[in-house]
């Protein structure tokens, strides 16, 4: 399975891994969240327990399951850790403990490091039984409920170590707090190379025209990704350079809000026929691979955003990206370097008319974005990072560790 | 003369401490209190990202960006970390920086929310890359090819190893291939003005010319 990364990922990474798997051969490292499809978390660990077991690592991943009770609660959990109001009796976390409970009779928990993802299977701690526990966080919890965070952190605080997303992202624990940025998976069908026939063939199917620019954004329909500032800085390049815009997702199925979106997106694009709004269905990956492929510049224009992988998806791809400095968007966009960061649709327009302007400076940015992508955003480094995590555990009080 | 190269390379993990800034006033007194690790993180460690803009380290980075203070990003960038033998002195240094530009301004912005700047540490994993060279012309096909990790540990890292004064490549090619010129090119090449491909580019360019001298000394002889 490495094998896939040779001459895709960092040497170093892959060099690294290998020693890894020397070092960790045959012990089991295993993975628990709360569902086994659907998400970004299901996502990467569909794609990262194959690479451990090629490494001679026994990974296991196990799933939690709960009742639906169980999950209205852990989804109130999750909107109040993100800052929503959110009403909690003591009864709710008590069947949260229970759930687990339940489950940890269920699971084989005996493992040499367990990684925890998200809030959901976070009291499993309870019934630890050897190991290096890790909890692993999804979500931002930069400004909590702090009602609902001072409960979590009961159990949280009672794992050897907690992974963040970004920095800003982590919560002032007693523990060691480590940041791992996500990844994107440059073997999978979302960012594998394609074949000039295979995007041809998606342009045919959403009758895109290769006759002018594209420029595009990539994300559900939700007021935070600014839909309508996207087609606003459109309007206003459109009066410079003739080009096309391309707004693709889904509408955001756990939001009531999301088909008003859709409508309020449509009726400001009026009908424009050099507006194409696409609503990909689940699984649309080699669409959107092949979507970024034949884009000019491609745009994450959001107000508020989680990490926002979609922007290194089309990095990878060569692509300048102009997205909003917010969530993780300034830790994969250097300004000025692989891509610009705005924030207005002035600025957002300003940028793509320099950039279909320079087409020379586009391909040096999308040349630039993919290195610095490669060397910080795809899976190898990520799994990396946890087997590092791992071995930090293990050989605690030194800052400078020797393999 | 018979000594061999061994590349080591290396990965950091970033650790956080939990201590963050909203201004300059905060940011001053963080800086006070923080782990030596965190300074040598922010500064000594900027280099592994690879890209050089206008700064050098993480604090003027800050100071520039996010508070938009662009003289103190000025000041804060002209710190060579290098210059002190440990680093509660550079510690003084960067603090004394602060406090006088506070003087002088002494109601500091605040950073927009989600921008404060967040305490770092990392671990740091040292392994074998798994290169060895025995002569110069080998040394010259690595140094294109391995992991630019390779080449902050052996050319940044090893500098505090050698107070600032040296670097791991000197030292060999001084020390075991008698190639002292050489060796003082590379001392001489500015760590703060290139990037990591820049100084990859920049030792390759030296030792590509020192091989050709000796090509051209041997062929004379011949």
């Amino acid at each position: 399975m490495i094998d896939a990364y040779k001459g895709i990922s960092p040497k170093g990474d892959l060099v690294l891994l290998r020693k890894f798997g020397k070092v960790f051969g045959n012990r089991v490292f295993l993975h628990v969240n709360s569902t086994r499809e659907g998400g970004g978390v299901a996502e990467i660990l569909q794609r990262m327990t194959p690479i451990l077991k090629g490494l001679e690592i026994n990974a296991r991943w196990e799933v939690i399951k709960g009742d639906v009770e169980f999950f209205s609660i852990t989804k109130k959990i999750h909107n109040a850790l993100q800052g929503n109001e959110e009403h909690f009796t003591k009864q709710m976390w008590t069947h949260h403990f229970e759930v687990n409970r339940m489950n940890a009779e269920k699971l084989d928990l005996e493992a040499d490091a367990v990684l925890i993802h998200d809030p959901q299977p976070a009291p499993l701690i309870n019934f630890r039984k050897k190991g290096t526990w890790i909890w692993r966080c999804h979500i931002d919890v930069s400004n909590p409920r702090l009602d609902v965070w001072n409960s979590l952190k009961e159990y949280c605080s009672r794992y050897d170590t907690a992974v963040f997303s970004v920095a800003r992202f982590a919560r002032s624990m007693r523990i060691d707090e480590f940041i791992i940025p996500p990844s994107i998976d440059p073997v999978s069908e979302k960012n594998r190379e394609l074949s000039p026939e295979e995007i041809s063939e998606t342009a045919k199917k959403f009758n895109i025209p290769f006759d002018r620019p594209i420029l595009l954004q990539v994300s559900r329909f939700d007021r935070f990704k600014d839909p309508i500032g996207v087609i606003k800085a459109y309007h206003m390049v459109k009066k410079y350079n003739d080009c096309i815009l391309i707004l693709a997702g889904s509408p955001a199925t756990d939001d009531p809000e999301g088909e008003a979106v859709v409508a309020e997106v449509r009726e400001y694009a009026a009908d424009d026929p050099d507006v194409f709004i696409l609503l990909l269905p689940a699984f649309s990956d080699k669409d959107i691979n092949a979507l970024q492929r034949m884009a000019t510049v491609v745009l994450q224009k959001s107000l508020k955003e989680g990490f926002g992988l979609t922007v290194s998806e089309a990095m990878w791809k060569e692509k300048p990206v102009l997205g909003g400095a917010v969530g993780g968007i300034p830790l994969q966009i250097m300004h000025g370097v692989t891509g610009f960061l705005v924030h207005s649709p002035e600025g957002a327009a300003f940028r793509v008319r320099q950039l279909l302007n320079n087409p020379d400076m586009a391909k040096r940015m999308g040349e630039r974005g993919k290195e610095y992508v490669r060397n910080n955003f795809l899976i190898t480094r990520q799994v990396r990072d946890y087997l590092s995590i791992w071995y930090a555990a293990e050989h605690k009080g030194s800052s400078v560790l020797k393999l | 003369m018979s000594g061999i190269f061994e590349f080591k390379q290396c990965v950091t993990i970033i650790k956080a401490t939990g201590k963050k800034s909203r201004n300059l006033r905060e940011f001053r007194d963080a800086l006070a209190i923080v782990s030596e690790g965190s300074i040598f993180h922010h500064t000594y460690q900027y280099l592994l990202k690879g890209h050089i803009l206008e700064y050098t380290n993480d604090f003027s980075h800050w100071a520039g960006e996010s508070l938009e203070e662009g003289a103190l990003a000025e000041q804060l960038s002209n710190i060579d970390p290098y210059d002190f033998s440990d680093i509660e002195t550079l510690r003084k240094e960067l603090l004394q920086v602060v406090d006088d530009y506070l003087v002088g301004f002494p109601e500091p912005r605040d950073a927009m929310p989600g921008d404060e700047f967040f305490f770092n540490e990392t671990i740091t994993l040292v392994f074998q890359a798994g290169v060895r060279v025995r002569n110069l012309g080998e040394f010259l096909m690595a140094i294109k090819y391995v992991d630019v990790s390779a080449l902050y540990y052996h050319f940044f890292d090893a500098r505090r190893r050698f107070e600032g004064k040296s670097n791991d490549f000197s030292q060999w090619f001084d020390e075991e291939m008698g190639k002292k010129d050489l060796a003082e090119k590379l001392r001489f090449i500015d760590p703060f003005m290139h990037s990591l491909e820049g100084i990859r580019g920049r030792i390759a360019a030296a030792v590509e010319e020192a091989l050709r001298q000796d090509m051209e000394s041997s062929e004379a002889v011949t």
